[in-house]
């Protein structure tokens, strides 16, 4: 191949290589809604899984979604305080953790922490052999491994969300009540007056969709992996990779969408 | 004969105990004299590996102390542990070669523990790779390699260094007997040649003890046995009697 | 004898075993972060008195900056647009006039999104990159041959990591900054229709904006290698400990740069106030 040629033919080899991890994710998600009508679920794999993402992750989303709400409220500070509306920064940090940042950071953070650890698992259970085991047993691996996992990271992730919401109105409140005086009670009135409920579902909605994506994403890398434990580590990091790439631009859609 | 304690022992491990979840080592004692060739025998999961680890300054005992070439390696702290390394080379169990090439693999240790002119050291790479056989891969990749091939890169790589003692952790697991037997020769000759001491780990007792002076056997973390290997073949122990000639009947 | 040791011990060593199992989530993340500690101080103690390798920093830079620069430049295109939309949002609501969002828009960029934000996923792509592939490195004790031949592992493989993610983190960032403002600029000229020329007003921004931004850029490509670097290094056990390394690396990293994003936000409104 010539030299000048090298260039864009590395450009269509990554597309193409898109496109195809993009069209077995859709494959993917075509068994699964087959596999749901009517629901065939396998209960106890389906609960067991809901416990451990959510309790799993019900620290560190916390964690995350307080400083979150610190944050905002540094960032929203000096803006109001130009426009001389220091009342304006509760529903200025609200509104932005609502329908943007809580989404975006819980989705990220839940991306490293129950994404990743699926996409490992899955791969573990690929390069030991013990997918082709369930199939001689004459076990599906969709309804039996993905459906359960991919079911409760949709409903994990949007509860986490609305778990973040609260927590990020609490680190609000106190980074607010340090930084600019602003008494809890003012601050939660002032926020409520201007807020709407649609607000907080945006970002309930965004969570649901940023939830199947992740769960798609990284089901469907665990089942690709190959070549044992240099293998994991590849799939774990295309996983993390592809899911975050998959809610920014669900994200930016969303946003507008739902503007 | 060669290895009686005439001048004391090299590696000298006393009353080592070590736990990770559940206890490993449980009180071992052993001394490894001069010059001579220790095969550590006994079944899977008894802590050979941990032991050979220990001895090699890479895991910390929790109780006892053990010497390695008259220092207490127990003592020291990890960079100078890292001095002592000059002393000690090793055989990995799963090769555990870089992603360099061969030759890159092999002057490693070289580059990193001495000052050496370049040309020296490709010349010492280039005597050792003939050493074992394998003559002029030095630009060839390990993952190019067979699994017997990737052994004698090992043994080339642990013992360029002409370190005084040196470590084989099964150098011949998953390799056909006749590539086995080539391993354990050339293991004995390089030994003979460098006049080091060494202890060798291994399941497969039948050809570990073709090259042995002195055998060893760990069972459940605790040194059952220790002798020559006459001694380990005519044991009355029911464990070794049973390990050494491959019955199914026994305590094991 | 035997006996009367083993009724002894068997007390304690049930004791023991019951820690073990049980490690007190404090105690856990007590002796991580010591780690941690631990391995930062070593890799600034190799910076200074390491054995340099030829060309490992730069391969790395590369492995690190250019692999994660199509990523970063989607991502931070993405987040570019989407900010500016929820500012013209909110601004809407105050003041019905846009004509300063651009500035402010400049101001919010250097001093929080691109670093702060941008940092997740740059922590993202490269802390799983970086914990999968030393986590591979010990368990197929490819770390021990590097101690057995006098490298630290530390040395041979964190500090270089550590060195090209401070560089290229920095360079990753400050690109990524240039690319999410071009794109926060097509969004408000083409959907808010805000005049062109109070994007390139930078009047706003002040040297001490600057300076946090890039304060924040160097802290966390530093402490995205060395967290995920330590994850890697504490690997155990075969295929399933990589894939938790891993995962572990991904969390730990976005969570320090939560905190860190929190320390030095506060500290950086009054050393450099806005």
């Amino acid at each position: 191949m010539s030299t000048a040629l090298a260039l864009p033919a590395k450009i269509g080899a990554s597309l193409l290589q898109i496109a195809e991890q993009a069209g077995g994710i859709a494959i993917m998600a075509g068994q699964i809604l087959r596999r749901l009508l009517p629901p065939k679920i396998d209960r106890i794999e389906f609960f067991r899984n809901m416990y451990r993402m959510g309790v799993q992750s019900t620290a560190i989303v916390a964690a995350t979604a307080f400083f979150t709400g610190c944050i905002m409220v540094i960032q929203a500070a000096p803006i109001v305080q130009n426009f001389n509306a220091n009342h304006y920064v509760g529903w200025s940090a609200m509104f932005t953790t609502f329908r943007e940042i809580g989404p975006l950071l819980i989705a990220l953070m839940f991306n490293g922490r129950v994404g990743a650890n699926n996409t490992a698992e899955l791969g573990t259970m690929v390069v030991t052999e013990q997918i082709d085991a369930l199939r001689a047993l004459a076990i599906d691996p969709v309804t039996y491994l993905v459906v359960p996992r991919v079911l409760s990271m949709i409903i994990t992730m949007t509860a986490l969300v609305i778990l973040g919401d609260a927590l990020a109105i609490l680190g609000a409140i106190v980074m607010a009540n340090v930084m600019l005086d602003m008494h809890p009670v003012g601050f939660v009135n002032h926020a409520l007056e201007m807020l709407v409920l649609w607000d907080f579902l945006v970002g309930v909605i965004k969570a649901f969709f940023y939830g199947s994506m992740i769960s798609l994403s990284s089901c469907y890398f665990g089942l690709a992996t190959r070549g044992g434990a240099p293998g994991v580590g590849r799939a774990v990091n295309a996983s993390v990779v592809a899911s975050a790439s998959g809610v920014f631009i669900a994200d930016y859609i969303s946003s507008f969408v739902l503007g | 004969m060669r290895c009686r304690e005439r001048v004391g022992p090299v590696i000298r491990v006393e009353d080592v105990h070590l736990r990770f979840k559940a206890p490993v080592l449980k009180g071992v004692s052993l001394h490894i004299p001069e010059g001579c060739i220790y095969v550590l025998i006994g079944p899977g999961a008894a802590g050979k590996s941990v032991l050979l680890k220990c001895i090699a300054g890479l895991l910390r005992p929790q109780r006892g102390r053990i010497w390695v070439a008259g220092e207490e390696i127990t003592a020291l702290d990890d960079l100078q542990m890292m001095q002592l390394r000059k002393k000690i080379g090793m055989l990995f169990q799963n090769y555990a070669l870089f992603d360099l090439s061969v030759g890159e693999n092999i002057a490693f240790p070289l580059r990193r523990l001495f000052d050496l002119p370049q040309n020296e050291i490709e010349e010492r790479v280039a005597e050792r790779l003939e050493r074992v056989a394998l003559p002029g891969i030095q630009n060839r990749i390990p993952a190019s390699l067979s699994g017997g091939q990737k052994k004698r890169v090992g043994v080339a790589r642990a013992t360029i260094a002409k370190a005084p003692v040196v470590l084989y952790d099964e150098p011949t697991a998953g390799l056909d007997p006749v590539t086995s037997q080539k391993i354990y020769n050339l293991i004995r000759d390089e030994q003979r040649a460098q006049k080091s001491t060494v202890v060798v780990i291994s399941s497969d007792v039948a050809g570990a003890l073709t090259i042995a002076d002195r055998v060893g056997m760990l069972h459940r973390g605790e040194l059952i046995f220790d002798g020559t290997v006459d001694e380990a073949r005519t044991s009355k122990h029911p464990a070794v009697d049973q390990f050494v000639h491959g019955k199914t009947e026994g305590p094991l | 004898m035997t006996t009367a040791t083993e009724t002894n011990a068997m007390p304690t060593k049930t004791d023991a075993e019951a820690e073990v199992r049980k490690p007190g989530a404090f105690q856990f993340y007590a002796e991580e972060l010591s780690d941690l500690l631990r391995v930062t101080i070593r890799t600034f103690y190799y910076i200074v008195r390491g054995k340099r390798e030829k060309g490992d920093v730069i391969r790395q830079c590369f492995e690190i900056g250019n692999k994660s620069m199509f990523f970063m430049a989607v991502t931070m295109a993405f987040i570019g647009a989407i900010v500016l939309f929820q500012m013209c949002m909110q601004a809407k609501r105050i003041i019905p006039d846009l004509t300063m969002i651009g500035g402010m828009y400049a101001k919010l960029l250097i001093r929080e999104l691109a670093p702060s934000v941008g940092a997740m996923p740059f922590a993202t792509r490269v802390g799983a990159g970086i914990a999968a592939e030393i986590g591979s490195m010990v368990v197929t004790e490819q770390t021990d041959a590097l101690r057995m031949s006098g490298a630290d592992p530390v040395d041979y493989l964190v500090v270089p990591r550590f060195v090209a993610s401070v560089i290229m983190g920095t360079i990753v960032l400050v690109l990524g900054a240039g690319i999410a403002y071009g794109a926060g600029f097509v969004v408000g000229v083409t959907t808010f229709d805000i005049n062109p020329n109070t994007f390139i007003n930078f009047t706003s921004v002040k040297g001490g904006d600057v300076a946090l931004g890039l304060i924040k850029c160097v802290c966390y490509g530093g402490i995205i290698a060395l967290v995920s670097s330590q994850r890697g290094l504490r690997t155990f056990g075969g295929s399933e400990g990589v894939g938790i390394a891993t995962t572990q690396a991904v969390v730990g990293s976005l969570f320090a740069v939560i905190v860190a994003n929190f320390i030095l936000s506060s500290v950086g409104h009054f050393v450099f106030p806005p």
